[in-house]
């Protein structure tokens, strides 16, 4: 139960669950894309290293705190 | 009387006045606070289906939810010290229902707040023992800064309050924030995936950012500074605030709540303006307020 809340509330699955989207809905509404596989692509391939890198050294902006 | 009448108390005849100054203000129940706590949280979560059923737009909606989010803490705070209805007073239902309520834009658990915050007041500046320490800082950029280093994942200030609900023997209450977190991970990743992120940002995560920090500058940060004291009389300050009281929350006379924690936040204003004299006598930090 704690591995899932720990999952859950990890910066990766905030990445996966929350920024992906984001980004995918973003780019559509501001007209860079259209609507279709390659936003939600481009929306993985923004969210994900980033959620990588943030899992993995602490921090969403590089510096760590 | 006049500053006169106390350089000639005992400290034990300044308590005496201190108090009796204090006990007109006390045992009030603030039915603002109580309305404000239950219409705000109301309020905020109205704008989640008005803007998703486009009866509202998101972008008059997004500072309301600031606002809303903003607002949400003082309620619960008022609740925290059993201002609205000590235990076993016939109101108390209403004081928990507030201090429950009141915080749900804010993401933070009523019981968690009350156990770490009179931890706060118990131990207020200590290095180790106070759980708000992380948010000194020396200046205003340097706040800023030091927030955002406090929101990364890796900081230490993410388990500040569960560190101090280990120490003090409350570590069940970490369940609290962990369900109430995972609540909020939850509802945003399906308004996410459902086709509402930007809703989901503009309504909630970006409002909770910006009022989380306007609330730690203003209730832990500002009266505070610079911290580096302990004691009654020296771990907080009366400042004048740019912004003025309203803006500040009231944070201005925040030595008065300090020292006299069930005067409930309006009152604190006039409790200060009597109790000055006697403040600046126990040589309190008063600022120009």
């Amino acid at each position: 139960m704690e591995l899932l809340f720990k999952t859950l509330l990890s910066p990766l699955a905030w990445a996966v669950g929350f920024l992906w989207p984001l980004f995918s809905q973003s780019l559509i509404a501001l007209e860079y894309l259209p609507s279709g596989w390659i936003a939600i692509a481009v929306g993985a391939a923004i969210a994900i290293p980033l959620g990588i890198a943030a899992q993995f050294r602490g921090s969403w902006i590089w510096i760590k705190p | 009387m006049n500053t006169m009448n106390f350089s000639e108390m005992s400290d034990q005849q300044l308590d005496v006045a201190e108090r009796k100054i204090a006990g007109k203000y006390m045992h009030q129940v603030p039915w603002g606070a109580v309305a404000w706590g239950i219409g705000n949280c109301l309020v905020f979560i109205a704008l989640f289906p008005l803007v998703l059923m486009d009866i509202l737009s998101l972008w008059i909606a997004f500072p309301i939810a600031v606002l809303n989010v903003t607002l949400s803490y003082l309620p619960s705070h008022e609740a925290q010290h059993n201002i609205i209805a000590g235990k076993g007073k016939p109101l108390r239902w209403l004081n928990e229902l507030v201090g429950h309520v009141s915080t749900i834009p804010l993401v933070y658990p009523y019981r968690v707040l009350r156990a770490t915050h009179m931890e706060h007041h118990k131990h207020c500046n200590h290095p180790v023992n106070d759980c708000d320490i992380d948010t000194h800082a020396d200046s205003t950029p340097h706040f800023f800064w030091k927030t955002l280093l406090n929101k990364q994942p890796a900081s230490q200030r993410n388990s500040a309050y569960s560190a101090c609900l280990q120490r003090t023997g409350q570590g069940h209450l970490v369940l609290d924030a962990v369900l109430m977190q995972s609540a909020y991970i939850i509802i945003m990743f399906l308004l996410a995936w459902t086709g509402h992120a930007i809703e989901a940002l503009f309504l909630w995560f970006i409002p909770k950012l910006i009022g989380e920090t306007y609330l730690i500058y203003y209730l832990a940060w500002a009266p505070h500074h610079p911290g580096n004291e302990q004691g009654r009389y020296r771990d907080t300050r009366a400042f004048k605030s740019r912004m003025g009281n309203i803006m500040s929350m009231g944070m201005q006379y925040h030595i008065i709540h300090h020292l006299y924690p069930r005067i409930p936040l309006s009152k604190t204003p006039a409790a200060y303006r009597e109790m000055k004299p006697i403040l600046e006598h126990r040589g309190c930090e008063l600022g120009t307020l």
